[in-house]
């Protein structure tokens, strides 16, 4: 079949949005945009304490009716999010508060109003009787023995402990170089602009709750809710429209959404919550807080010859449906490693239960933090053996002919030229150029640095790396249903969802490179399971190479499908054909796959007797070859200008070095590699929410939680390399949480690198200015003793 | 409840609204015009930016009562405006949109900085930006859009 990739629009196009359109014009429609008839407004009320037993709730008079609590809840079933890792303890989150709360902002009552307003007038006047508990709001504190206990049956607060052990002991012996250092990453909020959102419905017609909701993954939201409410999932659909952002914070089962479902059901009328930025940050800061103990030996080299970690992950109080309280934890143990070749490795990880909210994947999951911790301690070697920091991380980092490599844990990197990467970005940021301003110093006295940070992001992958965690949720296929409709337009169904990455153009891409019908002519159709083929989703950079792997099965068997029917109508054997430019071409003559279709469904009288019955609609599944996962790469580097008077941070110059495989659209992957690193930025400089040691978030609105703004982000300069994926379709890569995963730790190496001279270190982001004058402070009073 | 009088989209409003409600939720609930979004619902997003007698102004810590006699145009009024329409073209060919929560109030603002500050260089754009935020893209594609809408309207 002839691959149509010389138009100009299909795989490879730097092609304009379809979705742009009607948001440029206001007419997206996303949950908060939706009103039915009829409908009430849902306000919670929210614990306030971290960590209390609930005494009770008083309704308040009048409103007995309006205020449900988890005694309404009959039939309801808790959150349970296992994992099948050995030794996993299991919580149990009920969607309503019961006996205990365990984290500021858990939902404990839920109260109805026909506006919004008055529905939190209400919530102000429930009153609930708190016996506070001490609070675990540091997870090593959490860790020790004699600490609070969230969930007294464990004994601990342990939900997992793993441990890979890789008898480093002769090596470490040996090894010249040691370095030590603690390392910590800040709790964070994932901040969609837009932010969660749930309106619920019974539909009496089909028998059925309709829950519309901003959902990355509205499948699993439909499985979680037929678990937690009882139903089977005929009775359960999931809509989710137009969303403002996800990013993983809308990748989850929300208690929320099972609260409301019940709610519609119960009141047999349409309700709607939307979460305020205040919900928001106190109640859903939930992400990124990592702490680490890691020794990296080296030779004289700086070449790495072993690791030695101790990671702890803060992983709030509950273990959320379906990624699990260990994923994160269990990441950082098989990827810490990152791209690098060495020879011993030891790690052992704990997820630990805090009085904090529970823990989600946010883009990147474990890499930002292991990136960081690495990265940081290799700058260290660096200067331990005095020579470039890039220069020692070409010694340890895998070869092009090495590939595909498999590294210590067993990650097989697929393709690629790491090196290269490297070499790229340091031509890209001129090193040379850097360390000649640096000896000529700054006119305005600040110090300049250059950081480096080099990573891998394993994408969609698949069965044999998901299964043995035994989370509720396990990706291995993906399906796309097609359909040539009556006037020859095509339509794609996926079940993943499309929330910026702009899949309704890439896809119809996909599509154009194969049948070579005009993109204008392919409709995506997706964020409905009753119009979607299921699927785990949107997490994990899956849908360019999974949907798009779907699509492209889908087109192929149609285009098997109306080859038939055009050789027939052209009078020509099958094998005689092609299909291209949206038509199917024989040895005299075309027919379009508008006059096929036509043919199908209102002239079937010229139909081939032999025609498949199946017609032009049917579904076609996609698996990678291997199902490891695409490993895409970038290094990443920064210049910084630090002042040491008033502890602030300037970039000066960021260049990202990807490597992408084929890009289905290179503007769409720019756009992801930008808004990633502008991510980054936030967590290397901004982004904390801050816990007292009474479990109570410190930072409520976003004038004390900072999000980059057009000033903190600069002009990201992006370079490409497009080694093919040898496992996707088309070469593509999974890159979609790649940008945020290398900013800490290339930014961190910048401001140490303009810092190396005051004898100052920073190993915890972000680089607030108040983190930054003490470390300074600190290093002052080290060089004076 | 009190009565206020308003022109929205060039269309004379009266309307009877509680005195806490904000303009954004009145635009929203009451207008059903969804294309101001809110993000934060505190003044700090950009989110809601709509324009109020001809200045960008945020309607989510803009009382609806305090509108009387204004002059309002949100997203959906601005789309016959040829500035718009160039703003429109230079967002879609730039790529300075991608769940598109953010864009609305974006093109509201951009709309102000090519209308006041014909000359504006990159830095100033990012400055007259400063009060939107955008979680997607990184701003890249959005100081591309305005700077070349800038351009495009000198030569
Ligand atoms: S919603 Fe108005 S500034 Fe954020
Ligand atoms: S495009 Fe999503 S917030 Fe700007």
């Amino acid at each position: 079949m002839s691959m149509n990739t010389t138009s100009g629009r299909g795989i490879g196009a730097r092609l304009r949005r379809r979705e742009d359109e009607r948001f440029l014009r206001g007419q997206g429609e996303y949950v908060g945009d939706i009103r039915l008839d009829g409908m009430l407004e849902v306000a919670f009320v929210r614990s306030a304490v971290a960590h209390a037993r609930l005494r009770g709730i008083e309704k308040p008079a009048g409103f007995e009716d309006r205020v449900f609590t988890a005694a309404d809840l009959a039939g309801v079933r808790p959150i349970r999010a296992v994992s099948g890792l050995k030794g996993f303890k299991v919580s149990e989150q009920p969607v309503l508060a019961r006996d205990k709360v365990r984290y500021v902002g858990e939902l404990i009552a839920m109260c109805v109003a026909p506006t919004r307003a008055e529905a939190e007038d209400i919530a102000a006047q429930v009153f609930v009787d708190y016996e506070e508990l001490p609070a675990v709001s540091d997870m090593l504190e959490g860790r020790k023995p004699g600490a609070p206990l969230l969930h007294e049956a464990w004994g601990d607060n342990v939900f997992l402990e793993t441990f890979v052990d890789g008898n480093i002991a002769e090596i470490a012996r040996r090894a010249p170089v040691k370095i030590t250092r603690r390392l910590r990453t800040a709790r964070q909020c994932m901040s969609p602009i837009e932010g969660r959102g749930v309106v619920a419905q019974w539909d009496r017609r089909l028998d059925q709750l309709v829950v519309i909701s901003a959902a990355q993954m509205p499948h699993i939201t439909r499985s979680g809710l037929a678990e937690c409410l009882g139903l089977d999932h005929g009775k359960v659909r999931v809509i989710s429209p137009d969303v403002g952002g996800g990013f993983g914070y809308k990748g989850i089962l929300l208690p929320e959404e099972v609260c409301l479902g019940w709610l519609a059901m119960h009141l047999q009328k349409p309700v709607r919550w939307l979460e305020d930025r205040r919900e928001q940050l106190t109640a859903n800061a939930n992400c990124r807080e990592h702490h680490y103990d890691l020794t990296v030996y080296a030779d004289n080299d700086g070449r790495l010859l072993a690791i030695d970690c101790e990671a702890t992950v803060d992983a709030g109080a509950y273990s959320s449906y379906p990624f699990s309280a260990c994923l994160e934890a269990a990441q950082v143990a098989s990827i810490l490693p990152g791209p690098y070749k060495f020879d011993a490795y030891r790690c052992r990880t704990w997820s630990v239960a805090t009085n904090k909210p529970p823990i989600l994947p946010y883009r990147g999951v474990a890499r930002t933090g292991v990136c960081f911790a690495l990265e940081v301690a290799i700058d260290a070697v660096a200067r331990a053996v005095g020579r470039e920091p890039w220069e020692v991380r070409l010694e340890s980092l895998p070869t092009r002919e090495m590939m595909p490599f498999d590294n210590i844990t067993k990650k097989h990197f697929d393709s690629g030229d790491y090196p290269e990467c490297l070499r790229r970005a340091v031509a890209a940021i001129d090193v040379g150029a850097i360390r000649e301003r640096q000896r000529r110093g700054e006119p305005d006295g600040r110090r300049i640095g250059v950081g480096f940070a080099i990573f891998c992001e394993q994408a969609a992958h698949g069965t044999s790396v998901y299964y043995g965690w035994g989370i509720p949720m396990v990706p291995g296929h993906e399906q796309c249903q097609a359909r040539l409709t009556p006037d020859g337009v095509l339509e794609l169904r996926i079940g993943a969802h499309s929330h910026g990455q702009g899949l309704e153009t890439t896809m119809a891409q996909v599509a154009h490179s194969v049948l070579g019908i005009e993109p204008e002519n392919v409709r995506l159709i997706h964020g409905d399971t009753a119009l979607s083929p299921y699927s785990t989703g949107t997490w994990g950079s899956r849908c360019a190479v999974m949907s798009g792997g779907a699509v492209a099965a889908a087109c192929k068997e149609m285009a098997k499908r109306v080859a038939k029917i055009g050789a027939h109508l052209l009078q020509t054997d099958v094998s005689l054909v092609r299909v291209a430019d949206g038509q199917v071409i024989g040895p005299s003559g075309s027919v379009t796959l508008k006059e096929i279709a036509y043919t199908w469904y209102r002239a079937p009288q010229n139909l081939p007797s032999d025609v498949d019955p199946g017609g032009l609609e049917l579904t076609a599944g996609y698996k990678p070859v291997r199902d490891t996962g695409t490993f895409s790469y970038a290094c990443h580097a920064a210049v910084v200008a630090v002042d040491v008077e008033i502890g602030t941070v300037e970039i000066l110059k960021y260049v990202v070095v990807e490597d992408g495989g084929v890009l289905l659209n290179p503007m769409i992957v720019d756009g992801q590699i930008y808004g990633g690193t502008a991510q980054g930025i936030g967590t290397a400089l901004y982004e904390e929410m801050p816990f007292d040691a009474n479990g109570q978030p410190l930072a409520s609105t976003l004038a004390d939680y900072l999000l980059p703004g057009p000033t903190e982000v600069p002009d990201i300069v992006i370079e490409h390399m497009e080694t093919p994926s040898p496992y996707s379709e088309f070469g593509q890569k999974g890159i979609g949480e790649g940008g945020a995963i290398g900013p800490p730790a290339a930014i961190a190496n910048a401001v140490n690198d303009a810092l190396k001279d005051l004898g100052v270190e920073i190993t915890e982001v972000p680089i607030t200015p108040a983190r930054l004058l003490s470390a300074i402070a600190a290093a002052k009073v080290r060089s004076a003793a | 409840m009190k009565t206020v009088n308003m022109k929205v989209n060039g269309q004379p409003v009266t309307a009877a609204v509680e005195p806490r409600m904000q303009l954004a939720d009145f635009l929203r609930e009451q207008l059903r015009l969804t294309g101001t979004h809110v993000g934060c619902e505190h003044g700090v997003c950009g989110a809601c930016t709509v324009e109020i007698d001809g200045m960008p102004a945020r309607s989510c810590i803009t009382y609806a009562a305090m509108c009387e006699g204004a002059e309002v145009r949100t997203i959906e009024g601005l789309v016959d405006d040829p500035i718009m329409s160039h703003l429109r073209e230079a967002f879609a060919a730039e790529h300075a949109l991608q769940c598109g929560y953010c864009t609305p109030g974006m093109l509201v603002t951009a709309r102000d900085i090519v209308l006041r500050l014909p000359d504006a260089d990159d830095a100033r754009v990012r400055e007259e930006l400063s009060g939107n935020l955008c979680r997607c893209t990184g701003y890249v594609g959005i100081v591309r859009a305005i700077r070349r809408v800038l351009d495009e309207r000198k030569s």
